[in-house]
């Protein structure tokens, strides 16, 4: 078995995760809340697309932003690669494993078969590092295992060149240089001002503080789209795993971007940041509250028009509380 | 959230959630999932359900296959489209067994890779009763012909 010697950490989100464990095996020290929020990591999006079995949302910012924003503040320099032919993208990753680079590559979830069964759905944006390979194998570091473990080739390759929805195509990326010098009071500043702008006045009316109102409104018409009664139960509790478990570090990013606030507020040493800090993990427990919400709901089957009405009225409450919050954080970074 | 009200005791799936600490710094601990802890039973009765309506629906012929494993795998229609190379129309046409039917094998074959089963399972399904379930499993082997499939049943743990 080739290994390379790699620090595996689990971490509350796959991208963030990944990206954090290269840039500390590159030798930069920076937590997982720092790169989400230098990143501009925290989001809300409602989406009704074909490209979903049902409407959904997300609580981050688009799959890739978090390299691609820490790359742009930080000055990471990063090695990115997508492939037409899997064979070309299984040859170069084999080389770079031969390397010692651990190396993140993009896959399609459903793949990760170390993962329990009922988890495994595809999601072609799910990011682990792979860190070895024998003969059969890919030894692979990802951030929701608790340990490292191995894939085997076909289902790697499997799970690289998945086609559908934001196909992976082989990505891979590794960084390749990192700055000598970092000025993270401005990484920090230009992070929040980012994720503020796409909370409050990215001009799309399903994003942001508008996407949280749309599924408000939208969350009621639930029983229309249904199948049955299972299905909506099934629909309103995965409101519960989009929130707590699809690797969000708990009420959909909500604490880890207050723990990013707390460390920024040290960093910089900025008091108000802090209360900000405060601020949002509260805005997180009441997230919370809608995740086991939905739970007893759909696990009781109570379902009606007042119980979904209730559940629309506590987002909207949520849509609220974000904007005012997302409104003074901006205030203090103008 | 406190660190205290988090701890859930479910060792099959952890994960890393952000918590105040009692000196009140905010960190990741591991706990397990509250939702797969306390409904995942829940969870199974409803995906047995689904599963045995569509089974019925697809032996009396009133879906195709392709349905049947769409709602099975969660997939959304475009996703699936896309996987295979079609449009949403052309899929939603491959739902009903009339079109299922006059399908070529090689499409046939794009589908049973994005659902991830041999191709011979677009024809049939393979059960066991209850109480073999925990102790047997079936183990399907491609080889260099990729319509042809062999399938073993085996003794779990073998």
């Amino acid at each position: 078995m080739k290994e390379i010697v790699f620090e595996h950490r689990m971490a509350a989100h796959c991208e963030t995760g990944t990206v954090t464990a290269l840039l500390n095996h590159g030798g930069l020290e920076i937590t997982e809340p720092m790169v989400f929020g230098i990143a501009s990591g925290i989001f809300f999006g409602y989406f009704e697309s074909s490209n979903f079995s049902f409407p959904t949302f997300i609580v981050r910012n688009k799959p890739g932003s978090i390299r691609k924003n820490i790359s742009k503040r930080l000055g990471v320099k990063f090695y990115e690669q997508k492939f037409h032919d899997p064979l070309k993208g299984e040859r170069i990753l084999n080389e770079l494993i031969s390397k010692e680079i651990p190396t993140a590559a993009q896959v399609d979830f459903y793949y990760m078969d170390y993962m329990p069964e009922y988890q495994r759905v595809h999601i072609n944006v799910h990011f682990i590092n792979v860190i070895g390979k024998n003969e059969n194998t890919y030894l692979v570091s990802d951030s929701y295992y608790p340990k490292k473990t191995e894939l085997k080739i076909g289902t790697l390759n499997k799970a690289r060149f998945a086609g559908g929805f934001m196909a992976p195509k082989g990505f891979l990326f590794y960084p390749l240089s990192l700055p000598s010098e970092i000025n993270f009071e401005k990484a920090i500043i230009r992070g929040i001002r980012k994720a503020s702008y796409n909370m409050l006045k990215l001009p799309v009316p399903f994003v942001g503080i508008k996407g949280m109102r749309k599924f408000a409104r939208n969350v009621k018409d639930w029983p229309k789209i249904s199948r049955d009664i299972d299905h909506l139960s099934h629909e309103i509790m995965r409101i519960n795993i989009l929130l707590e478990d699809q690797g969000t570090g708990g009420a959909g990013f909500r604490y880890l971007y207050a723990t990013f606030l707390q460390q920024a507020a040290l960093k910089l040493n900025e008091e108000s940041l802090k209360n900000m800090s405060k601020r949002m993990m509260l805005i997180g427990d009441s997230w919370r509250n809608i995740s086991y919400f939905a739970a007893k709901a759909g696990k009781n089957r109570d379902l009606g028009p007042e119980r979904l009405g209730e559940l629309s009225d506590m987002i909207n409450a949520r849509a609220d509380e974000e904007h005012q919050f997302f409104s003074d954080l901006a205030r203090l970074v103008k | 959230m406190k660190e205290k009200d988090l701890y859930v005791d479910f060792k099959a799936q952890q994960a890393v959630y952000y918590v105040e600490k009692s000196d009140e710094s905010y960190g990741p601990v591991v706990s397990g999932s509250f939702l797969s802890k306390y409904y995942l039973d829940d969870f199974y009765e409803k995906m047995n359900k689904q599963e045995q309506a569509l089974r019925e629906k697809l032996k009396a012929g009133e879906i195709s296959p392709v349905y049947y494993y769409c709602i099975v795998r969660e997939f959304g229609e475009g996703d699936l489209a896309s996987r295979v190379g079609v449009s949403v129309r052309k899929l939603r046409k491959h739902f009903k067994m009339e079109n299922f039917t006059k399908m070529k094998l090689s499409l046939l074959k794009k589908y049973a890779d994005a659902f991830d089963i041999p191709v011979t399972n677009m024809f049939h399904l393979v059960m066991t009763r209850q109480e073999f379930t925990e102790k047997l499993r079936i183990v399907d082997s491609e080889t260099k012909n990729p319509f042809f499939v062999i399938s073993k049943i085996e003794a779990k743990g073998e």
